[in-house]
Parts: structure tokens; sequence; C-alpha cells
């Protein structure tokens, strides 16, 4: 094909003087003009191939020119998939084709077209089936033929951004043709907001290329770009359209979420696809994409063109393609009774065989290499179709309609059927207009001008390749076969074929295809996302949503040299030095750590007992003022989900801390019973109010008693107590509790001193050898000591008394949360216990999970398993069956690298087994 | 989901912004039969159509109220605190 730069047009300013541009392609160096497509800018370099088709692997090149398509996926800067026809060209791309190999000019899997011409229709589901071994293989095969794009794993890339943006304008208008350019500057006018997005890269719609059209839409852009109450996005395409107008839409790595008041679509329309013989060759395009190319790019896409049409635009196409200086043999028009039979030529068009519209007598076959086909629009139905009612066939207007839209939904311009360019902008005016006022849609009309009669949705004989799909390859030879198989409903053909499964999700060929099988039922549902969406863009990256919350000693800890865990949203410190060696510091002397993310829940209030009561399975009437009980949570279906301490600081005022991930549903649970049972009481959430943190070991007795006023000895304040007390002015609440296993304090304060007391803390308790300890250390600890953690050593079925805390669990009281199941679990008995283990010193570590196996078979599991450094040995907690949880029995912990070890179930704690730590 | 929904607090505010808790369901009698406990935990209506659901307003008032929603198309609802209930 010769194709060429054009300076001049008769009819039109085609741009000049624009600066150049240069990128590879296959290594090749191509030369392109500021403001090019990829696809321009390779049309006018001589590039005709663009890539293989997805079955047949046959040549296919630039057809609408509109990004529609597969055709022009290409693989830009390692990123697959990028559409030529949309993406400006940049200096320096780096761009390949895909779906081809060793390259598309020769390609391996072309073979698939000549070689294996009987590739059978729903092949994927029939091919080497038999023999049935070879399936796993032949799949392989299929798919590596069949991808399109090759998502690098090289790790360029990884670290694009993804974002997610938001707008709210009043009026949301889809589409930057005629009619959405009329409606964005009615409803602006009206003194609304609003956003216009468009999917190419420039504004106008097909009017940009229109003689002499182009003017006025010029000037309404111009008008709407200089308007600051409209906001325009270009090369942003809108794949759904959600309840209560909420547009989502894509512009390269970023995600708009558009919530406004009133959504204007106006995605216009698509060339109609007309299906003959080898349709698919390249030097076959739609008549707007040679108006494109020519007049908005100034590139000749050949030099001797045939002009397929039945209505007025093809004279126009003609006119643009003549001032190009391209011959055109032939305009061939149905209104004459002539239209196009087939399509000859290998690897590109070199003739168009031309006849009458019903086939009969002769043919004439006219040398060329352009075909364009310019028959007539095909509504863009998907954003309008989306999950409501089929579009139907409009006989008066010859276009599928989709007639209902919701409230505050407007359709306008080409979408409802071709028109005039006069009615378009009136159409799009009034839209705007009612969009802003929010009233009911304006009637749509069409005149007999407007109208544009379809021809038969397949013309010629149609033998061998030709194509009512292009994305997915599928022939009228392949329908009728399938037809022939059963599959003669559409929906039931799609699934069978994959029409109109491809990258356009049938925007191209929906008419074709429903008309094909059966125009009175339409075509197949139209579904998010209407256009590609990568899963990057739909995974995003929205740090402003998810926050990350650090407790209010977070930089002592950063300074300190901590290694950080992400626990939940929070940040916390896991280790300073390493767990081992902190936990030795803990055991020997004295360690102190941050648990400000604990939850911290305060009630009060005349029913707090009778709350406390419902609310937990434990009693707390005897619970007096300055103690502390251990107790748990269970939800309605007698599953522990939660354990933390309860309290009674105050007479009547309680505080039950929580863990760190189960606080926002804990406080939850509690104002959700509060409502549905109205007790009167007060609930306050001190979480965040105060900073808390644990001195643990022999020695915080006697630091502790330094720094406050009250009474510290064992007898004055007891093993499971709390005092307020201050600390330099500061008022503090003190926890003498002890997950860690050694004597130990909590101290809450106010979150504002957070880092102050922490660093006063270290620096009084310096003569104490006092250490930061992480949250790994604590974990190590704790079991050493034997306390489980909720949802890591238990599940969704570990029932209290399974689990070891059934004392916790007192079910003489009239009604409580999880009551009935646990009568039910009570009664039942117990299966499966959660005991500790230890293992010998010198076995090795198992990792978190692992099975628990009898005589071949897996009985239990290991749910969290460390090295204990007190005792040199592995330890860990396990589900087991009850006759193997009596202590001293032997489990055999089968390790992920196939090895098993031996352990024994323990019946106290692997540190201090009699709790003289604690209560010292 | 996409919807907007009402709090009786608030006003319109999007979906995300709320916890939801399924139906509303009356809770059993403590010694009611086993039965009816199981059905209360475990069972839901599912209804195609209106139904009366939990909702909590997380990221707002943070309040519990019930929603009478159409569950076949998310928009048309109507919001009231539990104690102003018609049931």
């Amino acid at each position: 094909m010769k194709s060429a730069r054009i300076e001049s047009h008769p009819d039109f300013p085609v741009p000049t003087g624009q600066k150049e541009i240069r990128f590879r392609f296959q290594g090749r160096e191509i030369t392109a003009l500021e403001g090019d497509t990829v696809a321009a800018a390779l049309i006018a370099a001589g590039v005709e191939t663009f890539s293989r088709s997805f079955k047949y692997h046959r040549r296919r090149g630039l057809y609408d020119n509109a990004g529609y398509g597969t055709d022009t996926l290409l693989d830009v800067d390692a990123s697959p998939n990028v559409i030529a026809d949309r993406t400006l060209a940049r200096e320096g791309m780096e761009i390949r084709t895909q779906n081809a190999w060793p390259s598309v000019g020769f390609d391996v899997m072309a073979v698939n077209d000549t070689v294996v011409p009987l590739l059978p229709n729903g092949f994927y589901y029939k091919m080497f089936h038999k023999p049935k071994a070879l399936w796993p293989l032949a799949e392989k095969a299929i798919r590596k033929a069949a991808g399109i794009g090759r998502i690098d794993t090289s790790g360029r890339g990884t670290d694009l951004r993804y974002e997610k943006r938001y707008r709210f304008p009043d009026v949301c208008v889809v589409g930057g043709g005629p009619a959405g350019l009329s409606a964005a500057k009615a409803a602006a006018e009206e003194g609304k907001q609003v956003l216009l997005i468009e999917q190419l890269p420039t504004l106008g719609g097909h009017s940009a290329h229109t003689i002499p059209e182009h003017q006025r839409v010029s000037e309404l852009q111009a008008g709407l770009e200089a308007d600051d109450r409209v906001e325009i996005l270009t090369n942003t395409s809108a794949f759904g359209v959600y309840e209560e107008n909420l547009v989502a839409a894509v512009q390269g790595r970023d995600q708009f979420k558009i919530r406004a008041e009133a959504v204007v679509l106006a995605p216009g329309a698509l060339e109609r696809h007309l299906v003959f013989e080898n349709n698919d060759l390249p030097g076959i395009m739609t008549g707007r994409a040679s108006e494109r190319l020519v007049l908005l790019h100034g590139v000749r896409p050949g030099s001797r063109a045939v002009v397929v049409t039945n209505h007025d635009g093809g004279e126009h196409t003609a006119r643009v393609l003549k001032g190009a200086g391209v011959e055109v043999a032939a305009v061939v028009d149905a209104r004459q009774g002539r239209t196009i039979q087939r399509a000859k030529g290998r690897t590109r068009v070199t003739a168009a065989v031309v006849g009458a519209r019903d086939g009969s007598g002769q043919t004439e076959t006219i040398p060329c290499d352009l075909i364009v086909i310019a028959v007539g629009y095909t509504p863009n139905l998907a954003l309008l179709a989306m999950g409501r009612k089929r579009p139907i066939w409009d006989p008066e207007q010859q276009v599928f309609r989709s007639e209902t839209l919701p409230d505050r939904m407007y359709a306008c311009g080409e979408v409802q059927g071709p028109a005039t360019f006069v009615r378009l902008l009136k159409e799009g005016e009034a839209a705007g207009i009612a969009a802003a006022r929010l009233e009911p849609a304006p009637p749509i009309e069409r005149s007999a001008e407007d109208r544009i009669d379809a021809l038969p949705p397949t013309v010629g004989r149609c033998k061998g390749k030709a194509f009512v799909c292009r994305c997915m390859d599928v022939t009228t030879d392949e329908i009728a076969r399938s037809q022939a198989e059963g599959f003669d409903q559409l929906e039931k053909l799609k699934r069978y074929t994959g029409l109109g499964m491809g990258i356009c999700q049938g925007k191209v060929c929906y008419e074709a295809a429903a008309r094909i099988v059966d125009p009175e039922i339409g075509p197949t549902t139209f579904r998010p996302p209407a256009v590609p969406v990568s899963f990057g863009v739909l995974a995003g990256r929205a740090p402003h949503l998810v926050p990350i919350r650090r407790t209010p000693t977070h930089d002592v800890h950063v300074r300190a040299g901590a290694k950080f865990l992400d626990v939940g949203q929070w940040k916390r410190p896991e280790s300073y030095i390493a767990p081992a060696l902190e936990s030795k510091k803990v055991r020997e002397g004295l360690g102190m750590i941050d648990v400000s993310t604990l939850g911290k829940i305060e009630v009060s209030g005349p029913d707090v007992q009778a709350f406390l009561h419902f609310m937990l399975p434990g009693k707390f009437k005897k619970l007096a003022v300055g103690r502390v009980r251990y107790g748990v949570m269970i939800n309605e279906d007698g599953i522990l989900f939660e354990d933390g301490t309860i309290a009674h600081i105050d007479e009547g005022r309680y505080v039950i801390s929580t863990t760190t991930g189960n606080q926002d549903a804990i406080l939850e649970s509690f104002y959700w019973w509060q409502t549905t049972e109205g007790f009167d009481v007060r609930i306050r959430n001190l979480s965040q109010a105060l900073a808390a943190m644990n001195l643990s070991g022999d020695t915080s007795r006697r630091f502790l008693s330094k720094l406050v006023e009250i009474d510290m000895s064992n007898e004055a304040f007891p093993y499971m107590g709390c005092r307020k007390a201050t600390i330099e002015g500061v008022n503090v609440t003190l926890f003498r509790i002890g997950f860690t296993g050694d004597l130990s304090y909590e101290v809450h304060f106010p979150a504002e001193y957070g880092e102050s007391m922490w660093e006063l803390l270290m620096e009084k308790g310096k003569p104490y050898g006092l250490f930061p300890f992480g949250v790994e250390t604590q974990r190590i600890l704790r079991l050493e000591k034997g306390h489980l953690l909720p949802g890591v050593d238990t599940d969704a079925l570990s029932t209290p008394y399974e689990a070891g805390v059934g004392f916790a669990v007192k079910d003489d009281k009239p009604d409580f949360i999880g009551r009935a199941f646990l009568k039910q679990f009570k009664e039942r008995g117990v299966r499966d216990r959660l005991v500790l283990y230890k293992l010998k010193p010198g076995d090795p570590i198992p990792g978190d999970g692992v099975t628990i196996r009898e005589n071949g078979k897996a009985i239990g599991r290991v749910t969290s398993s460390r090295r204990s450094p007190t005792l040199g040995a592995g330890i860990g907690l396990c589900w087991v069956p009850k006759d193997l949880a009596e202590p001293g029995s032997r489990i055999t912990i089968r390790l992920a690298d196939g090895r098993d070890v031996d352990g024994e179930v323990l019946e106290h704690a692997a540190y201090d087994p009699e709790g003289v730590k604690l209560k010292q | 989901m996409s919807f907007l929904l009402t709090c009786p607090n608030c006003g319109k505010r999007p979906v995300q912004e709320f916890t939801f808790k399924g139906e509303y369901k009356k809770r059993p009698a403590p010694d009611a039969p086993f039965e009816a406990w199981t059905s209360y935990v475990f069972m839901a209506a599912n209804r195609a159509g209106r139904q009366t659901e939990w909702w909590f307003h997380r990221n707002g008032c943070q309040r519990w109220f019930l929603t009478e929603r159409d569950t076949t198309n998310n928009t048309d609802h109507r919001s009231v605190w539990f104690e102003k209930r018609t049931d």
C-alpha cells in the first residue's frame, strides 16, 4: 500500500508543521508527527499488519481507527494491550506486536488459517479432548496460542502507580461528539458544573472530520474549553454506569469514580459492521476511520480505493479521499442496487469484487488497495443497555435501540440512531437542559432524512472466512455449524463460540450477530466493563481510603530502629534487636512494649452490670472496684472470637480491653446490642484516646514504685488488680495482668503524652536495664505461658470448651449472647482440644499451620509454633483429638519438608507452670 | 454496589461508609427450642424484593438503624431508627 503524508486538503485545514517524534516499532525506527496516534504514525510509515487474529492468526490492520477491537492492540514499553488508535505517539516509545511468533509478518500459528482450515467451532471444548491424556499439554498450547498480550514478569513496571480519582459534577456527559458537546454547553449555561469525558484523545467525534460541520464543532469545543464550569477529560472511557449515577471511567492508569446528579450518555455510534468474505484483510477500513486518518492526521490510507456505501456519508468519504489524492476507483452504492461481494488478497486487500445487492448476475473485480466500508451506523449501546432491558430492533430507524433509562439519566445523539448534524446538536442541547433541571427526558425524534437503510447483515457468498466477530475470529461458517449443532440462540452461541466476548464486548458485531440469528430476540446482554480495564486500574492504590495507623509513640520506635509489622491497619514494632534476645531480657530483667493499639472500651451507666452479663459469658457481680478479670467473647453461634480483660475502675465504670484487630467489630456489636436490647449504658471508645505500655519482668514493681505515689506492694496491689495513679503529674491507670507470664503492669495514659512518657520511662528505667520489646517477642513470651490468640489459635469452629477457656463461661445466667449454642456444645462434649506441646531440644521448629498425624492421617494441626528461648526447645499450641490431649501424650508433627518430629503434650505452661512469678 | 444509603442522622451517603448486618430478625426467647436458635443464627430469607435490614454508619455517626430496601434494584429504600420501627 502506498500511503503518505499529505500537506494540504482542498476542503479541510489538515494539521501542518508539527514537531517530529521518533519511536521504535519491532526494532524499526518510525518517525511520527506530534498529535499522531500510534496507529496513524504506523499507517503513514507503511505498516499494514498490526496484529494476528485470535484463532486463525490472520493478518489484521487498522479497521475502525477508534480503538474498539483487538486488531490494534500493541505492547508499548512492556505494557500489553495498549490501543494503537487511541494512544498518542510519544518520543522513545518501544512498541512490539502481540499474539504472533516470531513476528506478525511471519507467524507460525498462521497454519491455523490454511493447513488446519477446519479448526472446529467450539474448538476449546472439542479439540484434543481425545485422547484424554494429551489434554493438559494441548490446553497449554492452545492457551498460549490464543492469548493476547504478554505480561512482563521481568520486574519492569512494578513501580507503576494506579490511582483512584473522584469527581462530583452536577452533570456528567459521556461522549464528546456533537451531541455531547452540545449537552455540556447547555448544562453549563444552566449554571451547572459539568464533567465531559471522551474516550479519544480529541473532541468532536465524527463531526471533527466532517466537512463543513467541523467548524461549528471546533467553535463549540473552544467555548467549552474556556468555560470554568466545564471540566473535560479526554482519553477517558466510561466502563460502567452504576446505581445512583456512579460513572466509572478509566484514563490510562487512573480510575475515575464520578458521582453525578444527572448523567447524559452520548457515546455515539460505531460504523456498521458488514459481513462478507475476507472482510478482515488489512486495507479494509471504515469510512470514519479513513476520514480521521486523512483529515486529523494528514495521512493517506491508500492510493486506489473502493468505497462501499448506502448513504450520503459515502459520498463525503469519497470526497475526503479524493482531496487527499486517493484515486477512488468506484463508489459502490447499495441504493443503486450494487454492493461488495467479497474482498480479494492474501496479505492485504488487492481487489474488491462487486455485484448485485442480492448476489445475482455478474460480478466485477476492481483492483484496489483500500476498501472503505461506509454502510451506516450501529448505536454504541453498551452503557445504555447495561443491566437493563434488551435493546429492540427499530424497523423505522433500522437500528437496535435501548428505550428505558432510569431517572436522571439521559441519552442523546447517534446512540439513539443516526441523525443529521443539526438534529444531533439540538438533541444534545435538549438533553443538557433536561439534565441540568432534572426534568423528564425530552422525546427522541427521527425523520426519513435521518434514516439509513440497513443492508442485510451478510452480503455475497460468505464462503470461507467471513468474519462476524473480529475479536474472537467467529465466521459465518462457524455460526452456521454451531446452530446446526443446536446452539441456535444467540446467548448459547456466544458461550459456545466466544462470539462477542472479545475486547469490544460485542460493540462492533452485536447488530450483525443478532440479525443473523434472530433480530426479534436482539443482542446478548451488555455488562460492565464496557471497555477493557486492567486489573491494576480496578485494584488501584487508594492510601487515602485505607489509613496507615501509627501509635502515639511511633516515632520513638523508628528512632530505636524497630522493625515494623502490619497488624491490620496498624504499624507495630515487631522487634528492635532480635526476638530471642528481647525475650531473654524480659525474663531476666525488665522490658517494655507499646500496646497502645489494644482496644479500650469504657462502659458505664445504670444497666452496666446487666449489659456486661448479657454481652459476655462471664459474671461480674463480684468484681470489686480495683479488680480485673479475664474474659472471653462469644458470638451468638457459640464460637469463641475474642478474649481480653474487664477492669472495674470506678464504681459502675468498667474498661474492657480487646485485641487490636477486633476492636471495631466489638464496638459495633456493643452499640448494636445496646440498640436492640435497650440497655441504659454509656459506651465510650477510648482506644485512641489512651496510649498503653506494658512493663514486664521481675523488677517491674520496684521500678514503678519509684515513679508512682501509691502502695505497689503485693498485698495492696495484687495480681489482677487495677489502680489509678500519677506519673510526673500525668494521670495513669495501672493494670497488673500477665500476658507475658512475668510480673507485669499495663500503664494506660492520655495518648498526647505518648512519646514523652515512653522516653521518661526509658530514661528512668536505665538502672534496671529497661529494654523495649516488640510484638514477635511478646508472641514468644505468651506462647511460653500458654496463652491463646483468638483468630490465630482459634477459628470459626472453636468452642470455648475446646479452646480451654471454658472456665470463663458461667452458663447459669438467664440470657446472654451465645447461651443456646454453648448449652448445645456442652452437651455434645469436647471432641478436639487446643493444647500446649513441647519438642526435644535440637528438634527443628515446625511452621505455623502444619499437620499432626497418626497412622498416616492428619488428625490435628499446629496453630502457633516458636522456639522457646527459656526452654531452648520448640513449643507451640495445637489442636488434637481429646484422647491425645492428656498431659504426657505423644504427638507426631509433620514438617513442611515431609519429616516428622515428636512432641509431648504439656499440662501447664512451659514457663512458670505454677504461676508464681505473676503472683509474687 | 454503588448506591447511596440514607442514614437517619447524616442523610444519603455512599454505601461503602456503612456496615451491613443482614436481615432484621427477631431474637428467639432464651428458652426457645434449639431449632429456633439455629434458624435465627444461620438462616436468611434472602428476599428478592423489599426487606428490612440492619445497617451501621461506620464512617459517620456510628449509629445502627433499619433500612427497608428493594434488593432487586438497591435504590428505592427507607431508613428508620430501631425505636421507630413499625413491625
